[in-house]
């Protein structure tokens, strides 16, 4: 009983500032709501209109969204395990000097980084394409380009992985070391070691980073917001900045809700379905 | 017993949770009640002023708000908002906490007027015997239909053509004329342009040698943001005259904004917006580009950097012109003090109050007397270096006399027009699409969402 008064601001916040909101902004979405209007009962038309195809951003900045997260989550996954496994290595030296320097851009705000990477992509002066003309190699227009938008977008992403690595580093660190010794007397490679006990052990920091990574790529927002506004030729249009657009550019509160709403949709379905999947693949220690 | 102790626990730090929340929702409750006054006592009125913009700006904007202060007595509280600045008045509006007054962006300001957030300001100029809507500029005025001005623009900002004086007496250009009169044709422009344009061996883009793919200098800079000046000198315009069709997909606008892409990937004359990308803001003094087109504002910037700066009009297709930007100064219906607002309002609109962001080259006043009055003039547009000689007649008698307003001032539902104009012309502007082809392409979509003029 006492923990539920410990849980209580908490819990209160949660239903203040989550729930609330949220519930507001379901009832929100079956209004024609323009903010400076009271809202107006409108039942299903906010959502007809957007799958019926008049709204001519939402099939796009879905596709564009996608698009994104195919490219960005497993990515994303590899980059990161990759780079917990090394970090975990017995062998590299000053390892805690490398793991701050792969969490140190995780702690700058989003806008400073988007800045200068805003630089880098530079398509004259950027570091990338000067490095590229020094390799006689043709160059990019990166984030210019309707083409290269949204990869140049998902190589900057992986570069500010730091929390999902150390998570990867943290589940790295747990696996019994009595397992690698027991594979050693076996007679086990490396890459065996790494096959049947590294894989399987860390399995479920693998499945909730896939989670983590899900969720948090569909709703890519600020990388939009900075550095293309959803251009070229809405290339970028991502799916949170054109509800961004929607609300405080046009004003539209009422049909910017059901978007979101349509978002979160896609998204707890994807969660299921990858839950669903998870029973095949995933391992649990304790299970056994 | 243990049991219901604990229930009994957990059920009062509830209540108490519970009523400290609600007391610190009603200590802002008490807030309008002490306010009312009841024996006539007048609470001292604040004011909340909401206002963008450089530093300069604010500590104008700032001071300019602490003088009102001091003459009235009323409170003025400056609220800077340098970035995000509609997201920020969007969620202020919505949670009832609007500021009293301040800047708006031209489509918000529109759209939220017609919705009957903002206030009407005709009455209160025509009540206010100090007060004369003809001081002011005809084109400033943003008015939701005849009768209801929601405000003016908040300062006056007309476009030109600005050089790097240097660099055209080097090449032995003509110098841009101020004289509308005399404004040069589009295609004596193209030739002055390529003969500015070289690449990195010296040779200009009239050279049958020209290297396109590698220039160091253009011969202008031309952000497409400013296309209207030339649609409309052309004879064009955004909607049609009776505001039923899509203008810009009409013969007269689609050949200008064709030939504005043609010094692109025709003449090589300007950078693309790609290569626009890579200028420095002191593309003129760093001599990357030798001409602009630019609105007044870019004159702070300009002033302080170390070059020879001149001025001219704008090249004509048919018609000398010159683009009016803006956004107007509201004030919000949710004000509990119109009155006071209306005070602020006027002081704010008076160029002496501003003077410093007049001077420096950041705006143009919004009163026509400081046009014709020469003594006014000298405060602001001459003798010093944001105003180089030739912007009284190539900017200021140009404003006047040829100023036409941008779409923002009057075209229902612009942003979300725009929103699928401006994708359109990204495709020209990138050299991917003819104007014709792009323009023609969106009119379809455009149709259903043009509602016409505001004002009229």
């Amino acid at each position: 009983m006492a923990g539920i008064l410990f849980a209580l601001p908490s819990i209160l916040g949660l239903m203040l500032f989550v729930m609330l909101p949220m519930l507001a902004s379901l009832l929100l979405s079956f209004t024609d709501y323009r903010i400076v209007n009271t809202p107006k009962f409108i039942g299903l038309a906010n959502y007809i209109r957007l799958f019926d195809g008049t709204d001519p951003y939402f099939y796009n900045s879905l596709w564009v969204t996608l698009k994104y997260v195919i490219l960005r989550v497993p990515l994303g996954l590899v980059f990161s395990f990759m780079a917990a496994f090394l970090l975990n290595m017995q062998f590299i030296r000053g390892k805690s000097v490398f793991r701050t320097i792969f969490y140190l851009p995780s702690i700058v705000p989003a806008v400073a980084s988007s800045m200068i990477w805003l630089w880098l992509f530079s398509p004259d002066l950027g570091l990338f394409n000067s490095f590229l003309e020094a390799l006689n190699l043709p160059t990019l227009n990166w984030l210019y380009s309707e083409q290269t938008v949204v990869p140049s977008i998902v190589l900057m992403s992986l570069w500010g992985m730091g929390s999902t690595i150390i998570i990867f580093l943290a589940g790295l660190q747990g696996v019994p070391r009595s397992l690698y010794e027991a594979a050693t007397v076996d007679g086990a490679g490396a890459l065996r070691k790494f096959q049947h006990i590294t894989i399987p052990m860390m399995t479920p920091i693998i499945f909730f980073n896939l989670i983590m990574g899900s969720i948090g790529a569909f709703q890519v927002f600020t990388e939009a917001l900075i550095m293309t506004q959803g251009g070229p030729n809405n290339a970028s249009l991502f799916y949170n900045y054109y509800i961004y657009r929607q609300a405080f550019q046009f004003g539209e509160m009422g049909q910017a809700s059901a978007i979101a709403w349509i978002l979160f949709i896609i998204i707890l379905l994807v969660t299921v379905i990858f839950f669903r999947t998870s029973k095949s693949w995933v391992f649990y220690e304790s299970e056994v | 017993m243990n049991k219901a102790k604990r229930v009994a626990g957990v059920v009062l730090s509830s209540v108490l949770t519970i009523s400290l929340l609600l007391t610190g929702c009603s200590d802002s409750g008490g807030g309008p009640e002490a306010q009312g006054g009841k024996n006539g006592q007048k609470e001292p009125v604040t004011l909340k002023f909401s206002f963008w913009g450089d530093t300069i700006e604010k500590k104008t904007v700032t001071e300019a708000l602490e003088r009102f202060e001091q003459e009235t007595g009323i409170q003025v509280e400056p609220m800077h908002v340098p970035a995000d600045y509609l997201t920020k008045m969007t969620t202020m509006v919505a949670g009832n906490v609007a500021p009293d007054l301040g800047y708006l962006s031209s489509g918000a300001a529109l759209s939220w007027g017609r919705d009957g957030k903002l206030l009407n300001l005709t009455p209160f100029m025509e009540n206010d015997p100090d007060f004369k809507k003809e001081d002011y500029l005809d084109q400033i005025w943003y008015e939701i239909e005849p009768g209801n001005i929601i405000g003016m623009s908040t300062a006056v900002e007309g476009y030109g053509l600005m050089y790097n004086k240097d660099l055209l007496l080097e090449a032995g250009v003509e110098l841009p004329p101020t004289d509308a009169n005399k404004a040069w044709d589009w295609d004596t422009f193209v030739e002055y342009a390529k003969k500015l344009t070289l690449d990195d061996q010296g040779r200009n883009a009239l050279d049958p040698n020209f290297n396109p793919d590698k220039i160091r200098q253009f011969g202008l800079q031309y952000d497409p943001y400013n296309m209207m000046a030339a649609v409309v000198s052309n004879g064009g315009n955004f909607l049609t005259e009776d505001g039923t069709g899509f203008g810009l997909a009409r013969p007269e606008a689609i050949e200008a904004i064709q030939k504005l892409a043609d010094l692109m990937y025709v003449h090589h004359v300007s950078p693309t917006p790609l290569q626009t990308k890579n200028m420095p803001d002191t593309a003129l003094q760093t001599k990357k580009v030798a001409m602009t087109v630019s609105g007044n504002w870019a004159l702070q910037a300009f002033a302080e950097q170390d070059f020879n700066l001149g001025v001219g009009v704008l090249p004509k297709l048919k018609e000398s012109n010159t683009l009016l930007d803006g956004a107007p100064t509201v004030i919000f219906k949710s004000t509990k003090h119109p009155e006071e607002a209306w005070l602020l309002y006027k002081y704010m609109t008076d160029p002496e109050s501003v003077l410093p962001l007049i001077e420096g080259g950041l705006w143009m006043p919004l009163k026509k007397e400081w046009y014709t009055n020469p003594e006014l003039i000298n405060k602001w547009a001459a003798g010093n270096k944001a105003h180089p000689e030739g912007y009284t007649e190539a900017f200021m008698k140009q404003t006047i006399e040829n100023g036409f307003r941008t779409p923002g001032f009057e075209v229902k539902n612009l942003d979300k027009i725009n929103a699928l104009v401006t994708p359109a012309l990204d495709l020209v502007w990138t050299g991917k699409q003819k104007a014709e082809e792009a323009l023609k392409g969106v009119e379809p979509k455009v149709l259903p969402l043009i509602e016409g003029y505001y004002g009229r």
